[in-house]
């Protein structure tokens, strides 16, 4: 059908009285971006530098599972139209592996790559080549309403037995049927995975084994963490409505004044400090997510990169606007006007942003620890088996975890099979 | 003859093209890619033939099974309901009043909204904190909120009123379009003989409108089978896989995991159902004997 359009198009382009541009166009896909310091600038400045080159820019979806869907489409059939498009951090294997991004190793030296923080890094890498230069990273974290826990006395929590305690005791004493304690990510999709993996491994346990290639929900920490959230979290100190939550919903909680803590990517801090669009702005506090007494707290790692598709007939010139939109300057310039974490490690000790966005200073732990969802080809199937146990045993407190644990196992090692007979590279 | 035999051959051949390319073509290689192992994302185990493999872990497969009965369940609830509100709908705009041309644009409205529009609705008015839902029920009582989404028992029955809301008109259109066929004559005669009005419903409107009303099932129940947008939009199949229907369970498996066999067995599957389902429709609607067309 696409194709029809487009003959379609052409042969409008094609009909006498039609002169064709002298610019290059390169066609970029992307998310929507609320500012437009995010794409509009820098896209005009990457325009005026580069007389010749034209940025087409593709809007697709926000949510990252249906920009997922639109990518791939593109890539499965060979487009060659579309040159650049942004990467989520679980995406590159499959794109490497699936033939679809371009190995950057000749543009990306590996000196080039030691400037960028390790962990976004390392997602971008498969089988020893590199797929996409990270742009910005997202990190868990947990954000807490600063004047009620001074109110009552009770320090930020270090704990997840501590945080379902604070909460509990402000509960109490507010009093207040609309206010709950807590609010996250509980909606049977891709965040689903990233929530239930900072408790997991905040607790010692994995998804999976990466090295053994077997899925480890079914051992004792994962478990325990699970049960956890189901008997200390959802329906008790955070209302059962999040387990329809994404990001959006679960925040408007958050800055409405109607949650007491809140996990969140960095994104998170301006929205909910912004007078304009939030009734908690100033009194907020932020923190690395809280650990099982035992574990050491676990950050899910999230992030955007760049990568040029394999199809694309003019890869000179899209690393040229790769190289652009990640450069030093760029970043930085991007950083202090949208408040973004960015992927560069330097810029989280330079003077300027860290005057502007002090909170940086306190996210850098965080990022250098945040755990990046294992790299797999296959990790969209794994990801959908793990989110429906998830979601299943959460929302039907009547199931039994161990069983249901054991089933998602088994149908995550029927998949990981399938890699094992990956060939060397 | 023979020369307008051939005339008629070749306006038809446009639509037939464009049939066979968009219509059979499409069909014919799911068909062919159900007997296949073929996953996008590992493309170094090739495109290899496995016989009915797909068919048979598509048969044993749980998550299917659950998938199939919420679907069954989601075509039951509906349709039903559609077609006694449609009914309803129908006979109040057959009566001659004053605004009936007004009444009947209005409720084709809800037919007329895009369905990625209409579900995008159905969830602010079921959302926990600030829907309408809750509200008309509940007022300002935030304690007593439900969260229709997030409940797997809940979250099936938003997409059926969703999709009832929706299709009920159309339903009223096609039964609407029945009724206007029934000549007042009929009512005249059976008014004289004394029917009530519940007996001229009953032993006129009824078996006049049953062709149109087979149409509306035929229509609905293929619809239905196939429902995707709405769950799409409002749920993502969850929570639990609640309401994880075929049609989604299918799109997850080849678009989002790249299981282009296992995806197009599903698919075929729901293909075939919805024949089979077709065609006893057909059935049943040639030999009702109101259909007077014998020649």
């Amino acid at each position: 059908m696409r194709k029809l359009f487009r003959s379609i198009a052409l042969l409008f382009l094609l009909s006498p009285g039609y002169s064709p541009a002298a610019e290059t166009p390169l066609r970029f896909v992307t998310w929507k971006s609320e500012t437009a310091q995010m794409w509009d600038q820098p896209i005009a400045d990457f325009e005026k530098q580069n007389p010749g080159l034209k940025i087409i820019r593709e809007i697709g979806p926000q949510s990252s599972t249906q920009l997922h869907d639109l990518i791939t489409q593109k890539l499965k059939n060979r487009d060659t139209e579309m040159d650049v498009f942004v990467m989520d951090v679980i995406w590159p294997a499959e794109f490497a592996s699936a033939g679809w991004a371009l190995p950057l190793d000749r543009f990306f030296a590996l000196a080039e790559q030691k400037q960028f923080l390790d962990a976004p890094i390392l997602a971008n890498r498969y089988r020893g080549q590199i797929f996409g230069v990270p742009l910005f990273v997202d990190a868990g974290l947990l954000y807490y309403r600063k004047d009620l826990l001074e109110k009552y006395r009770i320090p930020p929590p270090r704990t997840w037995p501590e945080l379902v305690q604070a909460a509990k005791t402000i509960l109490a004493q507010e009093k207040d049927p609309q206010l709950v304690g807590f609010s996250g990510q509980f909606k049977q999709y891709e965040g689903l995975i990233c929530n239930m993996m900072e408790y997991i491994l905040s607790n010692g346990g994995n998804l999976w084994d990466d090295q053994k290639l077997v899925s480890t929900l079914n051992q004792p920490a994962a478990l325990a963490a699970v049960r956890f959230v189901r008997d200390h979290i959802i329906g008790e100190i955070a209302h059962r409505g999040v387990l329809a939550y994404e990001e959006p919903e679960s925040l408007v909680l958050f800055t409405e004044g109607k949650a007491i803590f809140h996990r969140n990517w960095p994104y998170a801090w301006s929205v909910a400090n912004d007078s304009r669009s939030s009734k908690i702005a100033g009194k907020i506090g932020m923190m690395p997510l809280p650990f099982f007494p035992g574990g050491k707290g676990a950050a899910a790692l999230g992030g955007w990169q760049l990568a040029i598709s394999r199809f694309s007939k003019k890869s000179e010139l899209a690393w040229r606007f790769v190289s652009f939109m990640t450069s030093h300057a760029m970043q930085k310039r991007v950083t202090l006007s949208t408040g973004r974490a960015p992927a560069r490690a330097a810029l989280y000790t330079d003077r300027e942003v860290l005057d502007q966005l002090p909170q940086l200073g306190s996210l850098w732990e965080t990022f250098k620890q945040a755990v990046p969802r294992p790299t797999t080809p296959v990790y969209v199937p794994l990801s959908n088996i793990m989110q429906r146990y998830f979601s299943s045993v959460l929302a039907l407190p009547d199931t039994n975890i161990d069983k249901r644990a054991a089933l998602a196992a088994r149908d995550m090692d029927r998949v990981l099979d399938l890699v094992r007979e990956a060939p060397a590279p | 003859m023979r020369s307008s035999h051939r005339l008629a051959f070749l306006f038809l051949l446009p639509s037939l093209i464009f049939v066979g390319l968009f219509a059979f073509y499409p069909i014919f290689e799911s068909f062919r890619l159900s007997f296949y192992r073929s996953i996008l994302t590992l493309p170094w185990l090739g495109q290899k033939m496995v016989g009915w493999e797909n068919y048979t872990d598509l048969w044993t497969d749980p998550v299917a099974a659950q998938s199939l009965r919420t679907t069954v369940f989601f075509v039951v609830t509906t349709i039903p309901l559609e077609l006694g509100i449609g009914l309803g709908m129908a006979l109040v705009m057959n009566e001659v009043f004053r605004g009936r041309g007004l009444l009947r644009a209005i409720v084709l409205i809800p037919w007329a909204i895009p369905t990625v529009v209409s579900s995008q609705m159905w969830r602010f008015i079921f959302n926990d904190r600030y829907g309408l839902f809750n509200f008309v029920l509940f007022g300002g009582d935030a304690s007593r909120y439900l969260a229709p989404l997030a409940d797997p028992i809940l979250a099936p029955l938003t997409i059926i009123v969703a999709e009832v809301w929706k299709t009920a008109p159309f339903v009223a259109l096609i039964v609407l379009a029945g009724l206007q066929t029934i000549p007042d004559e009929l009512y005249e005669a059976a008014s004289i003989d004394g029917a009530t009005v519940w007996q001229q419903f009953r032993h006129v409107t009824l078996p006049l409108i049953r062709p149109a009303l087979l149409l509306a099932l035929l229509f609905r129940t293929i619809d239905a089978l196939r429902v995707f947008d709405l769950v799409f939009v409002m749920t993502q199949g969850g929570p639990a896989d609640a309401t994880n229907v075929l049609s989604f369970y299918g799109y997850k498996k080849i678009f989002a995991e790249g299981m282009v066999g296992y995806g197009s067995a599903i698919a075929v599957g729901v293909f075939l159902v919805s024949l089979i389902l077709s065609l006893v429709y057909l059935q049943i609607l040639k030999s009702s004997r109101l259909e007077r067309t014998p020649r």
